[in-house]
């Protein structure tokens, strides 16, 4: 792969006798985000901080851009990539807009520019300026605590962001509408990114590829869809869990990938949106029991939606 | 600020106000002295005493301090880990020997006075500081500490920063500690001959004086309780984020 924002090759980390990270290689293109799933222990968070020095490996190369990690100076380097951990780690003694100025500070900016980048984020992950900036952590909910996590690692518009469990200790309405978030950020601002989660239904929501680790190693790396079509035996196929991957599988399309030509008419009471996923599709047809359901943009008709079509995305061998 | 340091201005407002006018004392000391015995000890103005006490106290206090807090910085750094085990026991020798023994020590080494004193308050004082270093250094949170690094903040930045302005109330607790303890330990210099409030009980003692004994005590009872809530006023403040609030 050409142009690979980030790329590692025979990574390798040992914790005395334990190998932590084993031999490992991927690449990262540019604004692709690669979720890097496994269970706890798998090696997963131990690769991450490879990639920002955070940890040394003992063996194999990290690029970033192009550029060989070990050239840079280890604090130049994690200025330069957005880090979110576990457990947000906000500075409790500095207010909410003192926090999310650090990096842009250390990297020497204007005040007024610094201001400005500030009040845009906050905005951007729901907050009024002038009413969260003079707040101090403790003052927050997890959530927002969560949201300006992010906003932190973001102030300086890194090109890339690393996310260590970013939505993790939240209740899980709080939880999908943050991923929400992120996926309509990420895709404005065209950011690379890699995300470390033990959750398989966070990984499917938010990455456009899917590393499963186990041990120290990549067992299988894949678009969310192929993995579910195509995993590999044993740990892949149990992790990911096959029970229900039809309907996962529909939760990766969209209604608008289906919709079909309908004639222009008023909202009925049950009707889908074209961003609506096919599972949401599919669970409200189960319940209203039709064969097919309006397809609704601004309460008017612009289409609709047949039952047997998403069946067919569902079915094994369609693709 | 004012709810901060009330107390203490107030208890200052009192001690100045004996050590000028100590006859104000002499109906309660008449209590304890038997007849014809002097009741305010007269050989020194008790202020000019007070100062030196304080000047004592404070210097070995600013020694005490530094020390501890550079001592804690440098054992809880990455590099000074093996460090930890020494430092620790030389500030933990510092406080299980009696300063009245380091003074025996001291004496011949440096002579009467004031410095064999400050040495014995330096050695007492260290400790406190230096395990509520530790503690202070030790107590910020581990995601904070990994956010710190993984923003590029340097070591040093991280300190300043971040580490010690969060360790700081905890450490706060350690110089309070440390200078009300030596307030009251400062009084032993007076038997190698150091200036201080120590010279009224020990005069006292020596002439079966009782209210020597007891006005000596109370002004030094009454500078300790003073720095003690002054101090503590200190702690809130630092607690209340103002001090390191940038």
């Amino acid at each position: 792969m050409k142009g690979a924002m980030i790329r590692v090759e025979g990574l390798t980390r040992r914790f005395g006798d334990a190998v932590a990270v084993d031999a490992i290689g991927f690449e990262v293109a540019r604004g692709e985000v690669l979720a890097l799933v496994g269970t706890s222990g798998c090696g997963k968070s131990t690769t991450l901080r490879m990639i920002n020095r955070l940890i040394e490996p003992d063996k194999g190369r990290v690029e970033i851009a192009g550029r060989d990690a070990r050239e840079m100076a280890p604090d130049a380097l994690r200025r330069g990539i957005g880090y979110v951990i576990q457990g947000v780690g906000l500075f409790p003694h500095w207010t909410v807009a003192r926090n999310i100025s650090t990096v842009p500070r250390l990297l020497g900016w204007d005040r007024s520019r610094i201001a400005a980048r500030v009040d845009e984020l906050l905005e951007l992950f729901g907050f009024d300026p002038a009413e969260a900036g003079p707040k101090y952590p403790a003052a927050l909910s997890g959530g927002q605590q969560q949201r300006i996590g992010v906003a932190r690692a973001m102030a300086a518009e890194p090109e890339i962001l690393l996310m260590d469990e970013p939505f993790g200790a939240l209740d899980p309405v709080t939880r999908a509408r943050l991923q929400d978030e992120f996926t309509a950020i990420r895709r404005r601002s065209g950011l690379t990114a890699i995300i470390v989660t033990h959750d398989m239904d966070e990984a499917f929501r938010l990455a456009d590829r899917i590393a499963v680790m186990d041990a120290g190693r990549i067992l299988q790396i894949d678009t969310p869809e192929r993995l579910l079509r195509g995993p590999r035996e044993g740990f892949v196929r149990q992790f990911v869990g096959l029970d229900d991957r039809a309907l996962r599988i529909l939760s990766l399309h969209r209604v608008r990938e289906l919709a079909r030509p309908a004639p222009d008419a008023p909202a009925p009471a049950q009707w889908v949106a074209p961003e609506d996923t096919l599972r949401e599709a599919a669970s409200r047809l189960i319940w209203e029991g039709g064969e097919a359901l309006a397809v609704v943009e601004a309460d008017r008709i612009t289409g609709e939606i047949r039952a047997e079509d998403i069946w067919r995305v569902g079915t094994r061998g369609a693709a | 600020m004012k709810r901060y340091f009330l107390a203490p201005l107030v208890l200052a407002a009192l001690l100045v106000l004996l050590l000028l006018r100590p006859e104000l004392m002499t109906p309660l000391l008449r209590l304890l002295a038997e007849p014809g015995q002097d009741l305010i000890y007269d050989r020194k103005p008790l202020m000019t005493l007070a100062l030196w006490h304080l000047a004592l106290v404070g210097a070995a206090g600013l020694v005490a301090t530094a020390t501890g807090l550079a001592l804690g910085i440098l054992v809880t750094r990455p590099g000074g880990a093996e460090f930890m085990t020494l430092a620790r026991m030389a500030s933990n020798l510092g406080q299980t020997f009696p300063p009245i023994a380091v003074l025996a020590v001291a004496v011949p080494l440096l002579g009467f006075g004031f410095e064999p004193t400050f040495l014995a308050l330096c050695v007492y004082g260290l400790l406190p500081v230096f395990e509520t270093t530790v503690a202070g250094l030790r107590g910020v949170s581990a995601p904070v500490r990994e956010a710190a690094r993984g923003m590029g903040l340097s070591g040093v930045q991280r300190l300043w920063r971040v580490e010690l302005p969060l360790a700081m109330p905890v450490i706060l607790t350690g110089i309070r500690l440390s200078t009300v303890i030596n307030i009251g330990t400062a009084t032993i210099g007076s038997t190698v001959g150091a200036v201080g409030l120590g010279e009224v009980i020990v005069a006292g003692l020596q002439s079966g004086n009782t209210a020597f004994v007891a006005q000596g005590a109370a002004l030094v009872a009454l500078m300790a309780i003073c720095a003690e809530t002054a101090l503590r006023g200190l702690g809130r403040l630092a607690d209340s984020g103002a001090l390191t609030r940038a």
